[in-house]
């Protein structure tokens, strides 16, 4: 069965002796997937599941994969929209189980205490924060500042103008200025 | 005063981009590709399964459709082509009756078409004429 695992493709003029294969592509690409998932779920077991459908889709339609563009950018575009589906059909009651109290629960032995614990609590508003903002917003502000896209990759992933991401972060940014830290 | 900033209206990008990132703790357990690959065709027969009973529905329905058109067609047929048959011809009668009156008109004795139409070329004739003769006064 592995076999058929192994898709082989050309590689854009850069990198023609190596040919990319799906097998490479669940390598190098899950832990990106799977945190733009739960970034835009909230919700680790459906982070799972939503990785989980966008390697199977991606498996499936890995013969019309164009591999001219960024395989990174095709694998988050189907994990965008897996997660944005998944979000809808489940519903808000679903949403945002990574809270203050899931998050402050994660431990880490190296840091003190003190400063550690702040910093965590710290990092767990600003992702519940994230977690309820509208879709609209959430997506574009996890790819840019979660995967590091920059704003015209943005828009290739989404299929949005360049010029509407640059906004929606903003706007994004302000929401998110606002629900924490209050006007002022 | 103090000028107004926008940025101060907007959460900052590194305490962004900091929260954000994934935690050790968050990170997935390895995805097993062959697992996938299973499951892509453990799922695949069931797909086919369901396009196979669309397609046999919609034979099904087309010949259904088909059947019922060819036993519907002799019985209705008939009737259809009466109606058009008779549609045609109350059309042409309506079309005939002031078709005739002028046909009629034309066809008068009373009314002499060749003189009038000889009439017509003479004065034509005689207009041309007189105007190749100013014609030639003038140059």
């Amino acid at each position: 069965m592995a076999a058929s695992v192994a898709l082989r493709l050309d590689l854009p003029a850069l990198r023609l002796a190596t040919p990319v294969t799906f097998a490479d592509g669940v390598r190098e690409h899950q832990d990106e997937v799977f945190g733009v998932a739960l970034r835009i779920t909230g919700d680790r077991e459906a982070a799972q599941d939503v990785t989980s459908s966008t390697f199977l889709k991606a498996y499936r339609a890995f013969d019309r994969y164009d591999p001219r563009r960024p395989l990174r950018h095709w694998l988050l575009r189907i994990a965008t929209n897996e997660a944005i589906s998944y979000v809808r059909k489940r519903g808000r009651d679903l949403r945002r189980r990574v809270g203050v109290e899931e998050a402050s629960e994660i431990v880490d032995a190296t840091a003190t205490p003190d400063a550690e614990s702040v910093a965590r609590e710290d990092r767990a508003r600003i992702r519940a924060a994230v977690a309820e903002l509208p879709e609209l917003y959430r997506v574009v502000i996890v790819l840019r500042y979660f995967n590091d896209l920059s704003v015209e990759e943005v828009a290739h992933v989404t299929g949005r103008p360049a010029s509407t991401i640059g906004v929606q972060l903003l706007r994004g940014r302000a929401l998110l200025r606002r629900a924490l830290e209050g006007p002022g | 005063m103090s000028r107004f900033d926008p940025s101060d209206e907007l959460f900052d990008e590194a305490r962004l981009r900091r929260a954000l990132r994934l935690d050790a703790s968050e990170l997935p357990s390895r995805i097993d590709v062959a697992a996938i690959a299973v499951q892509a065709d453990t799922r695949r027969p069931a797909l086919l399964a369901a396009s196979l009973l669309s397609t046999v529905l919609t034979c099904f329905a087309g010949a259904a459709l088909i059947a019922l058109a060819a036993v519907a067609l002799p019985e209705i047929a008939p009737a259809i082509m009466s109606s058009l048959l008779a549609d045609a011809i109350e059309t042409l009668a309506r079309a005939a009756v002031p078709a005739s009156s002028i046909l009629g008109a034309v066809q008068q004795p009373a009314v002499p078409m060749a003189a009038l139409a000889a009439l017509a070329v003479a004065i034509a004739y005689e207009y041309a004429q007189r105007r190749e003769r100013v014609h030639e006064v003038t140059s």
